[in-house]
């Protein structure tokens, strides 16, 4: 029996108001569901038989089974095996929170491909335990999956998946924050923290820079958008070197970085100071209260009385490195098929 | 440090819940009172959804035209129209909002830009597109809301308004209020792409999806879209996805629903509840000035149930009257 390959799709990612207030895409369900058929028909070519897929209530598998539908009655067997993961379906971030810990939990799941943004991963991720991930953009910011044709990272998922190439090329390391509201079980985020003066979630997206205060970050890539882009404008920091960045923000201060905060969405932030964040080192914002937006978005709110602790953690989980294996598959002829003898 | 965190000041937070709380009441007290025989027609219940309606029309003035529902109370309420008229209407009684010959699904009050609750499915959609084209023409900045359900948002009146609304860029939005069931049967089923996004992306409006069960984050989202029709953006789509409480209409058994689903909803995503949490922990509003709306809330519609109730029924002389109103 070869590795299964697990299938997270979020059907609920790019929906928030930064279609609005910015310019940001927004992925029909029909494709969303094409870039699953995309990357399983991917899986299929490297010799994945079987996958496994988080089910939703919001068309992408009902998409998803028409197609494989229609390869069959052509008699195309281009599509590994696909079953749903036995669970109650709510629509809400909880479905993408069980699927990954049920596809953890399974013993058997190589890896899991996930669409979304970079609150969906976040949510694999909180899940996942050392299932490696492989990241598909079809969120807002997705800062954390990189963009790439999801038939490539399914050849690489697939590639990885059945063993084909040493772990120690095929998966990544990478880092995580912490965040802990009085000592209760952290929250995770993947990119970026951001402490804001808004004390409500509301619609949760970050566009209002005059509210922004304090940003920790995973990584500074002067290439994505969204609050990381901040840091990475000031201090690029690799996903792969230790620690992270924290950014002290105020509206006024002299020293102003343009960045790209939403896709669009050019604004002018006031920079007041930035140092290195070590990994293990336990930090308290200075704001007395605020919200706390993870990845982007307001999950958490805190009151003058409520301590909240940031950590980052080096080496917290694993993703599919698909430009190691792709380049592995090349020099090794992987997905090269010869004949025994020469015509 | 202020104690008011909110983009509201505390007038209006109180506002907001004293909104969310008469149309809560109102809806609890019909269904009671509709149980007992006294009131013609039928009802459709908005309890649950009420963050929807008061998070959208804190956002609105009387200028602002809005196109409403089978499921209409809520809308009427957070619009400003006369609770005590609005019961009287639904008694069918000559003092009622529409002189007692419109019932629950057809109240209206233009003066305040209530263009009426609706018993067709969809039928708020071209009705608001043009409002929006009237607002469009005086350039007074105003702005239509039309409202409607998972189930109607497949009628095709509500898509060829989002064509209408889009090549003409009238300042409209659609809210779809997703509580999902249209009536008894399941978004899942009925609708082919469950995204309403989708559906707006088709003709080109931006579409966000918001919990509808969170005030602030329908007040948030709203504000931006009705700013940008206001500012001649156009016409946009805004998701809310909420519950509700009661059936489809009163007396109905419900038995799509799954079991306990009613009371998880009331005990877990109250929309009430939760803002009457969130604004006392952070201390915006004290617990005492909660109770203080829920007080003066209830001897409201006690108020208006009786008086509904001691009301006259229009004459048969005036059988034609009133029914066609000039614009």
């Amino acid at each position: 029996m070869t590795p299964k390959v697990g299938i997270i799709a979020n059907p609920i990612s790019a929906r928030d108001i930064r279609r609005v207030v910015a310019s940001a895409n927004s992925v029909q369900i029909a494709d969303r569901a094409n870039i699953v058929l995309r990357a399983l028909a991917a899986l299929r070519a490297c010799g994945v038989e079987e996958a496994v897929m988080m089910p939703e209530r919001a068309g992408i598998a009902g998409h998803v089974l028409r197609g494989i539908e229609r390869a069959r009655a052509h008699g195309e067997d281009r599509f590994p095996r696909l079953s749903f993961l036995p669970m109650p379906v709510t629509g809400t971030v909880e479905d993408t929170r069980r699927a990954a810990r049920l596809m953890a939990a399974a013993g058997d799941i190589a890896a899991i491909i996930v669409l979304g943004g970079d609150g969906t991963h976040r949510a694999v991720v909180g899940g996942c335990g050392s299932v490696p991930v492989a990241g598909i953009s079809t969120g807002t910011n997705n800062a954390f999956p990189e963009h790439r044709e999801p038939t490539i990272t399914g050849l690489a998922t697939g590639l990885a998946a059945m063993g084909l190439v040493p772990a120690r090329i095929a998966f990544a390391d990478n880092k995580k924050i912490e965040v802990s509201l009085d000592g209760a079980p952290p929250e995770i985020a993947l990119v970026d923290v951001a402490i804001v003066t808004d004390r409500f979630v509301g619609a949760r997206a970050l566009w209002r820079t005059e509210t922004f205060r304090e940003l920790y970050v995973t990584f500074a890539d002067p290439e994505v958008i969204g609050m990381a882009a901040i840091a990475g404008l000031i201090e690029p920091v690799s996903r792969t070197e230790a620690g992270g960045l924290a950014v002290t923000l105020a509206p006024t201060a002299a020293t102003r970085v343009r960045a790209p905060i939403a896709p669009g969405l050019v604004e002018e932030i006031g920079i007041e100071s930035w140092r290195r964040l070590p990994a293990g080192a336990v930090l308290t914002p200075a704001l007395a209260a605020g919200a706390i937006a993870l990845d982007g978005e307001r999950e958490l709110f805190f009151d003058p009385h409520q301590q909240v602790e940031i950590r980052l953690v080096d080496r917290a989980f694993h993703t599919v490195d698909v430009a190691a294996v792709m380049r592995f598959a090349a020099r090794e002829h992987l997905l090269v098929d010869r004949p025994l003898v020469d015509a | 440090m202020t104690n008011n965190p909110f983009p509201l000041s505390k007038d209006e937070l109180l506002a907001a819940y004293r909104t969310m709380r008469t149309i809560r009441d109102f809806e609890e007290r019909l269904h009671v009172e509709f149980a007992k025989g006294d009131i013609p027609g039928f009802v459709h219940l908005y309890a649950g959804e009420e963050a929807c309606a008061a998070g959208i029309m804190m956002h609105l003035t009387d200028i602002d035209r809005i196109a409403s529902t089978h499921r209409g109370h809520g809308h009427c309420i957070a619009k400003g129209v006369d609770v005590h008229e609005m019961m009287a209407e639904i008694y069918g009684k000559s003092t009622g909002a529409c002189r007692g010959k419109g019932g629950s699904m057809h109240i209206a009050d233009l003066s305040k830009g209530m263009m009426g609750a609706n018993g067709i499915l969809g039928a708020g959609a071209p009705l608001i597109c043009g409002a929006g084209l009237a607002a469009k023409f005086r350039g007074d900045g105003g702005v239509g809301i039309t409202f409607f359900g998972d189930g109607a948002s497949n009628q095709g009146t509500v898509l060829e308004s989002m064509n209408l609304a889009a090549i003409w860029n009238l300042p409209v939005i659609f809210v779809v209020e997703n509580n999902g069931y249209a009536e008894s049967t399941s978004v899942e089923y009925a609708t082919a792409v469950d995204s309403y996004v989708d559906r707006a992306a088709g003709f080109g409006l931006p579409g966000v999806t918001v919990d509808g069960t969170d005030f602030f984050a329908v007040h948030e989202a709203a504000g931006e879209v009705i700013r940008r029709a206001r500012e001649g953006g156009g016409p946009a789509l805004l998701e809310c996805k909420t519950i509700r409480f009661f059936g489809h209409f009163e007396g109905d058994a419900q038995t799509y629903k799954a079991k306990g689903e009613n009371d998880y909803n009331r005990e877990n995503r109250d929309c009430l509840r939760i803002f009457a949490n969130r604004v006392t922990s952070a201390g915006a509003v004290s617990e005492a000035e909660i109770s203080l709306v829920d007080r003066e809330v209830a001897a409201l519609i006690d108020a208006a149930v009786e008086s509904a109730k001691g009301a006259p029924l229009p004459s048969p002389r005036e059988l034609l009257t009133d029914v066609y109103v000039a614009y």
